[in-house]
């Protein structure tokens, strides 16, 4: 069993965060700091929730990039309309108002999908130049600064707090319990509800899928409302986080995120993918950046880091496999 | 007289002008093993989809269990107890063997929420019908095809099978894979299953059959018990013709000549070891052995695709180097592949240019441009030449039939004239009517001057095309026979030894 856990993608990956921690930490001991830590999950928080809504669709094999686009337009719409109203309130009114867009904007994408059997990628290629034109044209082409009394102080609530020798007071920000909710919500979907198993089906065999009776069409729509609302939550706790509203929030992220969760494991074509190698996929990108910054290597060379990672894992499943093939001839020829 | 489960009374059935069926009556009765045979396009594929409910006949009548039907759905059919096991077997290739067996019973459930205790039980109980052992949390790609059909069969078995109809079930199998899946269904024919075995191998039909039903073209020509029928009077029933495969003449090889290809001390670690022959214009060399035993390794090495290790290759008496397709290309060695459909064929892409892809540099004119004229009359000329049975050239390889479709493999290589022609199992997959034509074709190359290396495991196909056989074992030249040294029966005597000695 252990030896199982042991030859996981997720615990190749843990061990490379762990690596990596210890070198940039001997050649730089203030990254081992509580406010290192902080800090990173806090950087991950928006990156986490976005993730976990767009490994649905990729476990059933449709890669979408619209996500940031949903994000940015369902936030800074909401942000802009409230704004209008002289709402004052909290951030409540703000997660309602942008996940019933996000819901809407994922039916949407699902209904396309589905009903006209387009390839996902295609359509959110078109979906996301489209969301952030419409920001643009009809909202508004500046970033927002004016936030609502209620919720200003938002970004310095803390669910822990801690004394760092370095910058003195710090804190993880309580929306990291979002992440962390959304997290286990979408490894019980995956895991124990027949929608999750029906998106494993999907990206293993749609044929089959649709021959041993899932609906196939209805977990489609569930992955893209999923992927919709979440996309929405984390561009309102993204605005909240920076004190700003951005109509083209998250516009160059798309591939980052994208890299996030197939270094976790995920595979492009569908069927595989899990919450902790997705969770882990997305700090280790984080953890590249900071890293990159704390040692003193130009930012540029962040890049391209992560690119040899990626190419190094996506690189593992086929050698493994060669060597399989080679193992089961030796072990036949013996 | 077993019950009878299933009727199909006078079913006829067209697709546009074509008739797939006419007339045609077939019964499955309980306890029984049906062999239904015939050749591609001989309305096999037709009557099991309109017995297990995906097309309606035209005219005739099913009755299943009594209970009469003019038109059958699909959940009809699986209502009756009909479950059909496709060549793909309808699996998930990335879910665990647990998971894959009982995902029809939750999802009949109507549950929402997996217990997967439950899973891992359903999956225990499902094994245990057949008295199967496999690991419950492979992953099933990492499986052997048999392994996949053993729980593809499992599966009908938990939908409450009656009838289980199995479409070209060997097709991915090896020899001693093949008698496990004989010994299963054997076993549910005891229990008072019917199964339908749908197959064009003809010698597996002898071996497994209570009774055998012949199509052809459309209409049943055939329908009596397995006693009393042998292989040739099969073979006439499904292609029409006498197909005489005892009176064929070899070329004379000259015993003197220096060979066209010599190998001395080949090694591949974890492929084969040590494997030295030499091959002769006009010689067809056969290499037999199991799956796993190196034959294909062989190839693919000899072919540049899995560079050796260690050993000599020689041509025409020259030492040669072949570290990849290009040098083996160069040096005149062609090679049909396995497995046409992945390795050997553009489907989507026109007919023509399948088989001219290898030439494609005669047809350069100045700037680089394709000279397409000559290009398309060479690509007639091969259609011609191999009798591929199609209106035009243009038309996409997929469009043909299996036959056909390896002609067009062949052709692709044989236009380039090579000095030896690989073939990796040419005819798996194709039916009686174009193997006996692929068979005349690999003689009259042979004829021609060409050195043949045939791989095979197909046991008639050997003694009908090869001077030489050599067998593998482990990686290993074990045994080599000259064909008129050795019987059919004797040489899948030495096959089956094999398999003993490996399984061990």
């Amino acid at each position: 069993m252990l030896k199982k856990a042991i030859r996981t993608h997720e615990f190749i990956i843990f061990l490379i965060l762990v690596a990596l921690s210890l070198v940039v930490g001997i050649i730089n001991p203030a990254f081992f700091s509580v406010s290192t830590l902080f800090d990173t999950l806090r950087a991950s928080i928006v990156y986490f929730i976005m993730s976990f809504g767009v490994l649905p669709l990729m476990i059933a094999g449709g890669v979408d990039i619209s996500f940031v686009a949903i994000a940015a337009m369902t936030s800074y719409t909401t942000h802009m309309f409230l704004l209008k109203l002289g709402y004052e309130g909290g951030t409540l009114l703000y997660f309602f108002i942008a996940g019933a867009m996000g819901l809407l904007a994922g039916l949407l994408m699902g209904f396309l999908v589905t009903r006209f059997n387009l390839p996902v990628f295609n359509v959110s290629l078109a979906l996301y130049t489209m969301w952030y034109g419409f920001n643009l044209f009809f909202i508004g082409a500046t970033a927002n600064f004016d936030l609502p009394q209620g919720t200003v102080g938002y970004y310095a609530r803390f669910l822990v707090t801690a004394k760092d020798p370095y910058v003195g007071q710090t804190g993880l920000h309580v929306s990291i319990i979002y992440a962390v909710v959304v997290g286990v919500f979408v490894w019980w979907l995956l895991k124990y509800t027949i929608i999750g198993r029906g998106l494993f089906a999907i990206g293993g065999n749609k044929e089959v899928a649709i021959r041993s009776g899932f609906n196939v069409n209805f977990i489609w729509m569930v992955a893209f409302a999923l992927m919709g609302v979440l996309s929405a939550i984390a561009g309102v706790t993204q605005g909240f986080l920076s004190r700003y509203f951005n109509p083209v929030l998250f516009i160059t992220q798309p591939l980052d995120v994208l890299a996030g969760i197939i270094l976790g494991g995920a595979s492009i074509t569908g069927g595989r993918g899990t919450v902790i190698g997705t969770a882990l996929g997305v700090l280790l990108i984080q953890i590249i950046n900071r890293a990159l910054i704390l040692t003193g290597i130009p930012v540029q060379w962040q890049k391209l880091v992560v690119g040899i990672i990626l190419v190094v894992f996506t690189s593992i499943p086929a050698i493994r496999a060669q060597r399989a093939r080679r193992l089961r001839r030796t072990t036949e020829a013996a | 007289m077993a019950e009878d489960l299933l009727r199909a009374e006078h079913i006829s059935k067209r697709f546009g002008g074509v008739v797939a069926l006419d007339d045609v009556s077939l019964t499955i009765r309980a306890g029984e093993i049906c062999c239904l045979v015939g050749e591609n396009g001989s309305g096999k594929s037709t009557m099991i989809k309109i017995i297990s409910g995906v097309y309606t006949p035209d005219e005739g009548d099913i009755y299943i269990n009594g209970h009469h039907y003019k038109r059958l759905t699909p959940i009809e059919a699986i209502h009756e107890g009909i479950q059909v096991i496709y060549q793909d077997f309808s699996l998930f290739p990335n879910l665990t063997v647990a998971e894959n067996i009982a995902i029809n019973e939750l999802l009949a459930s109507g549950k929402q929420v997996v217990d997967w205790k439950e899973v891992e039980q359903i999956a225990r109980e499902g094994l245990a019908r057949i008295n199967a052992s496999l690991p419950l949390d492979a992953v099933v790609e990492t499986l052997p095809a048999a392994d996949r059909q053993l729980i593809a069969i499992i599966k009908a078995l938990l939908a409450n099978a009656r009838i289980i109809i199995m479409d070209e079930p060997t097709t991915a199998l090896t020899q001693r894979e093949i008698q496990a899946l004989f010994n299963v269904i054997r076993e549910l024919k005891q229990r008072g299953l019917a199964i339908l075995f749908v197959s064009h191998k003809l010698n597996e039909v002898m071996e497994i059959a209570d009774r055998t039903v012949i199509f052809r073209n459309g209409k049943k020509v055939l329908d009596q018990g397995a006693a009393g029928l042998d292989i040739p009077t099969m073979a006439y029933y499904m292609t029409g013709r006498r197909l005489d495969t005892s009176a064929v003449t070899f070329e004379k090889i000259d015993e003197t000549a220096p060979p066209l290809l010599r190998v001395e001390g080949l090694t591949l670690h974890g492929g084969f070891y040590d494997v030295s022959f030499e091959l002769k214009a006009h010689e067809v060399l056969g290499v037999t052995g199991l799956l796993g035993s190196g034959r294909t390794e062989l190839a693919l090495s000899l072919f540049g695709a899995l560079p050796a290790d260690a050993g000599r290759i020689f041509i025409e008496g020259k030492e040669v180097v072949i570290r990849s397709i290009t040098d083996a290309v160069a040096h005149g060695i062609g090679y049909v592949p396995e497995d046409r459909i992945r390795e050997g064929l553009f489907l989507d892409q026109p007919i023509a240019d399948n088989i001219t892809v290898t030439l494609i540099e005669r047809f350069l004119r100045r700037l680089g441009l394709l000279d397409l004229r000559t290009k398309s009359a060479e690509a007639e000329r091969w259609i011609r030449h191999l009798e591929v049975k199609t209106p035009s050239g243009e038309l996409p390889v997929k469009t043909l039939s299996g036959g056909n479709q390896q002609r067009v493999v062949l052709a692709k290589w044989i236009a380039r004239s090579p000095k030896v022609l690989i073939l990796n199992g040419p005819t798996v997959g194709v039916d009686v009517g174009s193997k006996v034509e692929i068979h005349e074709l690999i003689r009259q190359l042979a004829h021609q001057g060409m050195g043949i290396l045939l791989i095979s495991d197909d046991i008639p196909e050997l003694m009908q095309t090869c001077h030489r056989i050599l067998l593998m074992r482990a990686g290993r030249i074990a045994r080599e026979f000259r064909r008129e040294e050795i019987t059919e029966q004797a040489l899948n005597a030495e096959l089956v030894a094999a398999a003993t000695v490996e399984s061990r």
